[in-house]
């Protein structure tokens, strides 16, 4: 027992890693938030942040720029093809240049610093603040970016806005032969990371109406069909898909 | 078991032993300098699946940073520093690369993968001239001709790989001493990470001296910029009270050389006849004189008494000016012992005899005044303030403190 707490210590402190102890995940609404199906929303999707590289045996990530390509473009594609579905028109975010760009920069900045306030203290067993685990018990979910939102390229045309990050790192053949190898030994190993947050944003307020957060996704982005199966399980509930979406 | 990190490592140090070991053989007529740096050879395209990808990454960052706030979007000043880069490196070269000027104060320059340099702020208060500018631009060139980033990713991984196979092998036996000669394996492997990267800033140094030693500006200036780097820490740390920092050693956790090794080297391999090379001073200055009481603001704000006086009194190389006299007064005021707020107010009034419209000495003079407990006589300043800058962002609160004087017979 000893060797193996160890071992694991040992193995921590290495490889570097950086996940959560027990694959996760999480989604949260705003509360008192409804979206029907078919209620014909505009959806506002901003351009969606994703990574697509190689985990290293020692646990680095190697990004590679063709699989990134392919991935968003399938991303892109199925979650016009998922929202439309949903009765919901999508809007892609226009150019921005200047001052709007620099403004779109913040907010996208922002999201993404409030997501992960979420993620680590309110969604997950970890560091949760005492009034964020009182939230979670009477279902309150009141995260905001503010009214700026208002302002920013493409929110005069759309209700909400729709951010979606995805980062994945498929472990390399060394990866899977120490995992296999570790396994021998009764030592875990993880081989590859699949994050991927989604968050639904009111454009007129700045309310979060809908986060959802996960560490263990499935389906492969490279591929048209593993891209929708992505994009399925991230939009898994998202507010008026609750009945009939697998 | 092998570290093809350190061994490669180990070979470059021994490169630079020798080349210093050489020099310091040769008698002093035959000076030893900078190797030139090698030809031109096209515009670089990245190859390989790293180098693509993290260019690919580094461009995501590069529109990002386009973005960004802390960015100083000053055409012409951007413009000046690239000319400087592009005069050092040759006009092909530069081509190949972009800089951007962020507004921190800390004496910084990076470059990434694909050619985005960074310069900051602070950089550009404490280089003197275009010499020393040219340098340290150089230097980060330097680290995007040699490919430095990819170098030093790739060390990374296969450092780690050993790391985690060793790790693995230890966990999966029994044997105490093999456990320990892992533990000792991974300390050898962190210090390989660092002792490349310092090797790496020896080589970019080097390069970035010989694109110097083949322009028109003196090379001598590339040792000048941490000579003066170690004076300022001196000055800052004298300043707390404490010790005289020791500038030549080499930590566990050093990405680059100690300071006096790199200011010693610079200076020995620099050329050293330059009658018809210049400094560049002039220009520099003019070029940088919109943003220095800016730069000043900033530095100031970052509390180092010590540093900064001795930042501003190294400006004042080419004669006192009204921002500088401004400066100094702010920086005394900000400390604010009483004998500093009389020393400010010798400033101040010393800005306003160079410039008699400048509207923030008034209110500085006003202020420290006021502290001093000469409530009247800054009262007169600050009135002078308002009516200079009657729309300044604390006019209302200074108001307050010198509200309009009844009108009085013979008031001067």
């Amino acid at each position: 027992m000893k060797r193996v707490v160890l071992l694991f210590a040992i193995l921590g402190i290495v490889l570097n890693s950086a996940q959560p102890v027990v694959a996760q995940e999480r989604t949260a609404v705003k509360q008192g938030f409804e979206l029907k199906a078919n209620s014909g929303k505009r959806i506002l999707v901003f351009r969606p942040t994703v990574r697509v590289g190689s985990q290293s045996t020692g646990g680095l990530f190697e990004p590679n720029a063709d699989w990134t390509d392919q991935a968003r473009a399938n991303i892109e594609a199925s979650l016009d093809e998922m929202q439309t579905r949903l009765g919901n028109e999508v809007i892609e975010a226009p150019d921005a240049f200047g001052e709007e760009a620099q403004n779109l920069q913040e907010h996208m900045e922002l999201f993404s610093a409030i997501s992960r306030s979420v993620i680590n203290y309110q969604f997950f067993v970890g560091q949760r603040l005492p009034t964020k685990k009182r939230d979670n018990r009477n279902d309150v979910f009141d995260w905001s970016l503010g009214p700026s939102v208002a302002d920013l390229p493409g929110a005069d045309q759309a209700d909400y806005g729709l951010f979606i990050f995805n980062k994945d790192a498929y472990g390399s053949t060394g990866r899977k032969i120490l995992q296999g190898l570790a396994l021998l030994g009764g030592i875990g190993v993880q081989s590859g990371e699949h994050q991927g947050f989604a968050g639904l944003v009111d454009l007129k307020t700045g309310d979060i109406l809908w986060l959802n957060a996960d560490f263990a996704m499935g389906g492969d982005p490279r591929k048209p069909e593993g891209a929708e199966k992505r994009m399925r399980q991230l939009l898994e509930e998202f507010p008026g898909s609750a009945a009939d979406e697998e | 078991m092998r570290n093809k990190g350190t061994a490669m490592t180990r070979r470059r140090v021994i490169g630079f032993c020798i080349t210093v070991a050489a020099f310091l053989s040769f008698s002093p007529a035959v000076a030893e300098t900078a190797p030139l740096p090698p030809p031109y050879a096209g515009l670089y395209q990245p190859q390989g699946v790293d180098e693509i990808g993290w260019w690919q990454v580094d461009d995501e960052q590069e529109q990002a940073l386009i973005n960004s706030p802390v960015l100083i979007r000053d055409e012409k000043l951007t413009a000046y520093v690239k000319d400087v880069l592009c005069r050092t490196v040759g006009y092909d070269r530069c081509s190949a690369t972009r800089v951007y000027l962020l507004r921190e104060p800390t004496f910084n320059a990076s470059m990434t993968m694909n050619g985005t340099m960074r310069v900051f702020s602070g950089l550009l208060l404490r280089t003197r001239n275009e010499a020393e500018l040219a340098s340290v631009l150089g230097h980060e060139f330097g680290h995007f001709e040699m490919r430095h980033g990819l170098q030093r990713f790739k060390a990374r991984r296969s450092g780690s790989d050993v790391q985690a196979w060793a790790s693995l092998l230890a966990g999966l036996s029994n044997n105490y001493h093999l456990r320990r000669s892992v533990q000792d394996l991974n300390l050898q492997i962190y210090g390989s990470y660092f002792r490349f990267s310092r090797d790496n800033e020896r080589e970019a140094d080097l390069l970035g001296l010989g694109y110097l030693n083949a322009s028109n500006l003196r090379p001598q200036a590339a040792s000048h910029v941490w000579q003066n780097l170690m004076a300022e820490k001196e000055a800052s740390a004298l300043s707390r009270g404490l010790k005289r920092p020791k500038f030549n050693r080499i930590a566990f956790f050093a990405s680059h050389p100690p300071q006096k090794e790199r200011a010693t080297y610079l200076s020995a391999l620099a050329v050293t006849e330059d009658d018809e090379r210049e400094y560049g001073t002039e220009r520099y200055r003019e070029a940088m004189a919109d943003w220095l009481p800016v730069f000043l603001d900033d530095q100031i704000k970052l509390n180092d008494f010590g540093g900064s006086d001795f930042i501003i009194e190294g400006l004042s190389g080419a004669g006192w000016t009204a921002d500088l006299w401004f400066a100094r007064g702010q920086l005394y005021r900000d400390r604010g012992h009483p004998r500093d707020l009389v020393n400010a107010v010798e400033f101040y009034r010393l800005a306003i005899s160079e410039d008699p419209d400048m509207a923030e000495a008034y209110r500085g003079l006003g202020l420290s005044l006021f502290k001093l407990g000469k409530r009247r006589e800054g009262q007169t300043f600050l009135r002078r303030y308002l009516e200079l800058a009657p729309q300044a962002s604390d006019a209302k609160m200074i108001r307050m403190m010198a509200p309009d004087e009844p009108k009085e017979e013979n008031e001067q």
